[in-house]
């Protein structure tokens, strides 16, 4: 006969399945976690309680929250309050006073009406000394662990297996890919180099000067040899010198195969020299780096080039999903990842429109292809509505203005119906090319952006921020380039316009509810979810934006921006470090989340719900909102109100 | 002599420990620092509604000493009913058959109960229907019913939306559901399973750990504050 347990011998099965759900007790046996729970208490704080006083209070229990949340803080002889933390559900409080047997050192109060579980401080102790593993989770630096633990999670638990895709680009180095170094003197004949390379079955061949062998000076490959010399019909026994190709680029040979193919996919340079302690030890091509997986961003790069008509690429950009799922698997961090995403984009893009200038003719004016908002920043997902305009030179008649207005309404209207196909979806905000309004001549344009910055309108200035990470994705670079320096030039002098775009940025206030359930939307289709777009990764891209601004960086990418403030010390490292860490973070989040999204044939989009979010991405999550909180002081004494 | 009356209980003295337990809060101190009341929080499950036909089928308890749930401490027992003809319930409560009857008799986890609880105010959610159910069987087993003052988190959450909404505000209670499930969202109480006796006192503790922090910060310091702020309870059920 089966007996009812007795009153000593009921494990608190609640308290169990919380500790299972935190780091380090999850990593404890069944066994130690039912004693534990056993020995647990349980309180409740209403907001605005004081837990600890740094310096006085004796910490007698370990505190696990349960539900709401805590802030600590320090204060100075003169009361000025320095916020160090916000701990949510999960966190603990008082480790490092137990550990070190002393006082609190931080002040603790509630933010939120708290739950906690309460481990007294002797069990806490004897844990730590038992169990190594545990011990080692609270000694070691907590936000490296976190980040690390978090990535691996993030790979190995949120993506179902698929066999074959073994990839390397992450864990080869170009070092390890170098065949012998083939070189030849600047001053050897075509004839002779080419039969050297004939003679080794190289491909291509570095030149030195013909005086100091160290000193390398250019490179020639077969297609050279063919274009230059036999297709042109030039002389072979010139020297080499005059149909290399130099200098030449280099990269060192400890850099990872993704960060080269990423170099040569974006300058279309497909042989690199590798160089080791300031030598030149050999050449690495595309083509070595491809033969180290199948499947590869590299294969659907050369497929897109080689595309000759434009219904051809639009099954070509589906195929990015799989790429970047590659990529995501093989631990790209996601910076790599939306930059890659952002190069194959910009492909489709270059490709199709070519294709449409031979359909429709050359342009009338040169123009240029603006990408704006995400886009603009090489910060799409998957899901990027097309954010896009038409920048082109001032026409000099009114003749050429009629023409070049007819020439690209027609051409806008096709490139965007072509980019629909290719599943980029009609932003709902019509800013695309084919509203007349983002079609202008670069005059225009300047007095769009004078507008904005010398007469904010806070309302309208909410709409226009996606122009303001505005990039040339096609056509004539300069017309862009130019447009940007006026738009640095009239920002910088116009603080009130930086003022408003601040305050805008402090707007979307961190609500504290994150605490309870995170930030979540409280009505709507989205109703209890977070959006990771708008609550988590839109305060680091308008904070990046405004210093830029502030600051006349022309970047519009928001880690190269953060990156750009901080190598002129406008921002100090220690800030830059976390908000780098932090935004990638979040960015990954989303990317995985969009990931699994397209795998179930759901239409990827920023809404997490917080069920589905385990205890890690929860802290992840906490951790990057203190950051944010952070962002906003800065601007906050930047721009006052008052 | 004492062992004569525990068998023939209803003809005279109640058992010992119901007696001890009357004496313990015969002259009973309301004017205490709450932190210093020992509560047990309890809920039982039954076979049915009916006050004269149905049973216990479980009792969950916890304990609160300092205003904390003690995790040690807690209490959960099924019952085997007389009768197990009213199964209909068991199906609600997620109690198998094959659990009631392999369970301990009333006769055995009544008195036990009765000995958790000595000391203690007993706190529960519409406590008075427990109440019933535990004072008809320590009537039938110990010869008596219990003396622990109890207070009901149902009439402290009333009112505790009468302070919340203000004086001046009518308002029917009838409006608002002060359902344990209601109150725990409405709080954003941590959620247990229903429906389980130690899961809905574990629940019950949690609101009642609410509220009485939140009155207490309101200056409500002592047991007697509580008790005349609101009819949350009484002395006697």
């Amino acid at each position: 006969m089966v007996k009812s347990a007795d009153v000593h011998e009921v494990a608190p099965e609640m308290a169990v399945a919380f500790f299972k759900n935190i780091l380090p007790f999850n990593s404890l046996d069944d066994g130690t976690l039912n004693r534990l729970a056993r020995h647990c208490r349980v309180d409740f704080y209403p907001k605005g309680t004081r837990l600890l006083t740094a310096g006085e209070t004796d910490i007698t229990h370990l505190y696990l929250i349960q539900r709401g949340g805590v802030k600590a803080f320090i204060e100075d002889d003169q009361g000025k309050v320095t916020l160090k933390d916000f701990r949510g559900e999960g966190a603990y409080i008082g480790a490092l006073g137990i550990i070190r047997g002393t006082p609190a050192n931080l002040n603790i109060e509630t933010v939120e009406d708290t739950f906690c579980f309460l481990l007294p401080r002797a069990i806490f102790l004897n844990l730590m000394e038992q169990e190594p593993a545990f011990a080692q989770y609270y000694l070691k630096s907590f936000s490296e662990k976190i980040v690390k633990t978090a990535y691996n999670e993030l790979r190995h638990h949120k993506l179902s297996k698929r066999s074959g895709d073994d990839l390397y680009l992450f864990s080869v180095r170009v070092g390890d890919l170098v065949k012998t170094l083939r070189k030849v003197s600047s001053a050897v004949s075509i004839q002779a180099a080419a039969a050297h390379m004939a003679e080794f079955r190289v491909g291509s061949v570095l030149v030195h000067d013909h005086e100091d062998e160290e000193n390398i000076v250019g490179i020639i490959t077969d297609r050279d040899l063919r274009l230059k010399v036999v297709a042109a019909g030039l002389d072979y026994n010139l020297p080499v010198k005059e149909i290399m190709t130099g200098p030449v680029k280099t990269v060192l040979s400890q850099s990872l195969c993704f960060d080269v193919l990423l170099e040569m996919m974006s300058s279309s340079i497909h042989h690199l020299a590798v160089e080791r302690g300031g030598r030149v030890i050999g050449v690495v091509t595309s083509h070595d780096i491809m033969l180290l997986q199948g499947h590869s961003p590299y294969y659907l790069f050369k497929e897109i080039r080689g595309q000759q008509k434009i219904s051809g690429l639009y099954a070509l950009a589906q195929k990015i999903p799989e790429v970047i799922r590659g990529l995501i698997k093989e631990g790209a961090k996601a910076g790599n990842i939306t930059q890659m995403i952002a190069i194959l984009n910009d492909h489709i893009l270059e490709r199709m429109l070519t294709l449409l200038e031979d359909e429709l003719g050359p342009p009338p004016v040169p123009y240029c292809w603006l990408l704006l908002g995400s886009e603009g920043r090489r910060e799409q997902t998957f899901k990027t509505d097309q954010d896009n305009a038409i920048l082109y030179a001032d026409p000099a008649t009114d003749e050429e203005k009629d023409i070049a207005e007819t020439y690209f309404k027609a051409f806008a209207a096709r490139a965007i119906g072509h980019l629909v196909k290719c599943g980029y979806p009609l932003c709902p905000g019509e800013i695309m090319a084919t509203n007349p309004k983002w079609c202008q001549p670069l005059s225009v344009w300047k007095n769009y952006f004078s507008t904005w910055i010398n007469t904010p309108d806070p309302e309208e200035l909410l709409h226009a921020t996606i122009f303001f990470d505005f990039r040339s994705g096609f056509g004539d670079r300069a017309l862009a380039k130019k447009l940007r320096k006026h738009l640095n030039r009239e920002a910088r002098k116009q603080d009130i316009f930086l003022f408003h775009l601040a305050r805008q940025c402090m707007s979307t206030r961190i609500p504290l509810s994150f605490f309870k359930n995170f930030i979540v939307d409280k009505d709507g289709e989205h109703k209890n979810q977070l959006d990771m777009k708008r609550r988590g990764l839109t305060p680091f891209v308008n904070f990046a934006r405004v210093l830029a601004l502030k600051h006349g960086i022309s970047e519009t990418n928001t880690l190269a921006r953060l990156k750009a403030l901080f190598d002129v010390d406008f921002i100090k490292h220690e800030l830059w470090a976390s908000t780098n860490a932090a935004y990638e973070l979040l960015m990954q989040q989303r990317l995985i989340h969009q990931l699994r999204q397209i795998e179930e044939g759901i239409l990827p989009d920023n809404h997490i719900n917080p069920e589905q979010v385990s205890d890690l991405e929860r802290r992840m999550l906490k951790d990057a909102f203190a950051v944010i909180e952070r962002l906003y002081s800065v601007l906050d004494k930047m721009y006052p109100t008052a | 002599m004492f062992d004569l009356l525990k068998q023939k209980s209803w003809f005279g003295r109640p058992d010992p420990l119901l007696q001890e337990n009357k004496e313990f809060f015969l002259d009973f101190d309301q004017g205490r620092p709450l932190a210093e009341y020992s509560f047990v929080v309890c809920d039982t499950e039954l076979t049915g509604l009916n006050k004269k036909k149905d049973e216990l089928i479980s009792i969950g308890a916890v304990r609160i000493t300092d205003l904390q749930i003690d995790l040690s401490s807690m209490f959960h027992h099924f019952v085997r009913p007389e009768s197990m003809a009213h199964t209909q319930a068991t199906l609600v409560h997620r109690i198998t058959p094959e659990q009631l009857e392999n369970a301990r008799s009333a006769e055995e986890v009544v008195p036990k109960f009765v000995e958790y609880i000595h000391g203690s105010l007993l706190v529960g959610h519409h406590l008075l229907l427990d109440m019933h159910f535990l004072n008809k069987a320590t009537r039938k087993i110990m010869g008596g019913v219990l003396s622990n003052p109890g207070i009901d988190t149902m009439r402290m959450a009333q009112g505790y939306k009468r302070v919340q909404l203000g004086h001046y505000h009518e308002h029917n209670p009838r409006e608002t559901s002060y359902s344990l499930d209601d109150l725990a969202q409405e709080y954003n109480l941590p959620v247990f399973k229903p429906h389980d006796a130690l899961e809905d006192a574990l629940q019950t503790a949690y609101l009642f750990l609410y509220l009485i922090k939140k009155f207490r910060k309101g200056g409500l310091v002592t047991l007697k504050d509580i008790f005349q702020s609101g009819r949350v309870g009484s002395l006697r059920y």
